[in-house]
């Protein structure tokens, strides 16, 4: 079965035909094109329903005209994810991050409730799991990304909340019961906490940070902190990819009594001994957070461990595109990224190989970038390039990697840590009155009421 | 990352539904009390009420206290002048709308004083 058989397939001399409704010509600020709407009949397929696809069916719903745009998104409610720590942390209740996907579908578009199971990039095809596909003009590739808790042996996610295992990564529920692992350790008076950091990017890349802060805040309201141990670990050298911040962070961590490991890659566990195994990587392997490690480099012969006893951890998995997505022709072949994620220009967010490709949010090749605050500046970004590829134009839009970090220092005070890969990782502060190297109540009480909104915003194309 | 005066709204648009009962019963509160205040005589130059003004000021300063731990924090955390700033803000606008309720009330139960 194929879906919109009634179009034929455009090749690029008619892609560029589309675009002659438009009536804009040549180089055209991002501002000018974000006021012109554009007629087109091309097919647009937009893979995931999450924060990057559903902002991106909002400005596209709203900037073209004529346009076919399908969405493949299989879930009714939408997860807001970046509540996820804080339900943890037992300050959200759970049912806060959920809303229905239905709330923020723009009318007019296809939305396919099914996942898709394969791209055929020369083809133009998004194979669906039903055994149908979808014929696309342009591509945008909004998947999310992959939690492989199989490269550590004897994790599952199915082991979360129980057996003294947290991790906030895996969906609401996991969330909930990592809330309530914690509870149980906290309940047991004192012992060891192992927190661990990931061999690959992450999404959220403070997450592990932030569990680490808001339990040792709720360690200390318990009047026991000296009966609990807590200790940090991770691949590579930095905790954060902000200088600054590592710095900080590094510096709080060893005020707080929060014993720093690194280099240390969660490799195994046994969630009925209670026991964790760590391969020692070693400083020679200089890696970062968002280091380079692939698959075919855990597990080596030879490399030394050692197993930690625990009584809760917070595991966080290694990470990567989803595997129809490894598996398809948009992946990267070199560099970095390559085998793991998707292979995109990291500034105008176009494919490198598939010009009526681009990538957005966290399945994208990018040394940062896994956050909803990164899709906020990804999409204009998106919407203006892919348009004005649409329309046979030079790509106007440029992303300077964007992103940004509530990050949770204790519970009630916060940093907003915004910045972005240029300029050395350089702080980009959205509010002048709110210094990113400060915690602060504001920035708590932003993280608590107003980021949710503004996210929400965000899905509708509005900010 | 910048937002536009269209944005603010959209945003504003989801933030502040959740609360709009407890905003309405507030104002509700207050224009009930000015306007049966008003029926009945009251006019604010003409009238002075010091536990009014008394209650107002504690109601302020206990919103430095209470607000924190209304947001999930603690007065310790309240620390940059963006946060004393916004902290202060409150506590004033707190301090104005009780005694805006409570001076027209005292008046109401009172009756009319000379000042």
């Amino acid at each position: 079965m194929t879906r919109h058989l009634e179009s034929p397939r455009l090749g690029r001399r008619q892609l560029l035909k589309l675009g002659i409704g438009a009536g804009a010509a040549g180089l055209v600020p991002l501002t000018g094109l974000a006021a012109n709407t554009v007629t087109t009949q091309a097919r647009i397929v937009i893979l995931g329903g999450g924060a990057a696809g559903m902002a991106m069916a909002n400005r596209l719903a709203m900037r073209l005209s004529g346009a076919r745009i399908t969405v493949v998104e299989p879930r009714e409610l939408h997860h807001y994810q970046p509540g996820w720590t804080l339900v943890a942390a037992g300050v959200w209740q759970p049912d806060r991050t959920l809303r229905a996907n239905a709330d923020f579908m723009p009318r007019g578009i296809d939305w396919i409730r099914q996942p898709a199971v394969g791209v055929d990039a020369e083809l133009r095809r998004v194979s669906l799991a039903d055994g149908s596909v979808a014929e696309y003009d342009f591509l945008v590739v909004a998947t999310g990304l992959q939690l492989n808790y199989h490269l550590i042996d004897g994790m599952s996610p199915e082991l979360i909340g129980r057996h003294g295992i947290g991790s906030v990564y895996t969906s609401l529920e996991a969330a909930t019961r990592t809330r309530d692992a914690i509870d149980t350790w906290l309940g047991q008076g004192g012992g060891q906490g192992l927190f661990t950091a990931a061999p690959t990017p992450v999404k959220c890349a403070g997450a592990p940070l932030k569990m680490a802060f808001t339990t040792l805040s709720r360690i200390k309201d318990t009047g026991r902190r000296d009966a609990f141990n807590l200790d940090y670990l991770t691949p590579g050298t930095a905790l954060f990819s902000q200088p600054w911040i590592n710095d900080f962070l590094k510096q709080r961590f060893d005020d707080e009594g929060i014993r720093r490991r690194h280099y240390y890659r969660l490799s195994a566990i046994d969630p009925g001994a209670k026991q964790a195994e760590f391969t020692f990587i070693g400083p020679a392997s200089e890696f970062t957070s968002h280091h380079e490690l692939r698959q075919e480099e855990f597990g080596r012969e030879g490399e030394m461990t050692e197993v930690m006893d625990y009584d809760f951890i917070h595991v966080v998995p290694p990470m990567s595109a989803p595997d129809f997505i490894r598996e398809s022709d948009l992946i990267a072949r070199l560099g970095p990224f390559r085998g793991e994620w998707l292979d995109t220009d990291i500034h105008t967010l176009q494919h490198n190989h598939y010009p009526e490709v681009f990538g957005i949010g966290d399945v994208i090749g990018a040394p940062i970038n896994k956050t909803a605050a990164s899709v906020k500046a990804q999409a204009p970004v998106v919407e203006a390039n892919l348009v004005a590829q649409l329309q046979g134009q030079a790509l106007p839009a440029r992303h300077n990697g964007y992103t940004s970090c509530p990050l949770i220092t204790d519970i009630g005070k916060a940093m907003l840590v915004e910045f972005g890969y240029d300029n050395d990782m350089a702080f980009l502060p959205s509010f002048s009155f709110i210094d990113p190297k400060e915690e602060s109540w504001a920035a708590w009480v932003l993280k608590d009421y107003l980021l949710q909104p503004a996210y929400y915003a965000m899905l509708e194309g509005r900010v | 990352m910048q937002f536009s005066l269209a944005g603010i709204l959209a945003v504003l648009s989801h933030a502040v539904p959740p609360f709009l009962p407890l905003i309405l019963a507030i104002l509700a509160l207050l224009v009930v009390a000015q306007l049966v205040g008003r029926l009945r005589g009251y006019r604010f130059t003409d009238y002075h009420c010091r536990p009014a003004a008394i209650i107002a000021l504690l109601a302020g300063v206990s919103t430095l206290w209470w607000l924190p731990r209304l947001t999930g924090s603690q007065l310790a955390f309240v620390a940059t002048a963006t946060d004393w700033a916004a902290l202060v803000a409150a506590a004033l606008g707190v301090a104005l709308l009780t005694w805006l309720v409570l001076h027209p009330l005292s008046y109401l139960v009172r009756g009319p004083r000379r000042p």
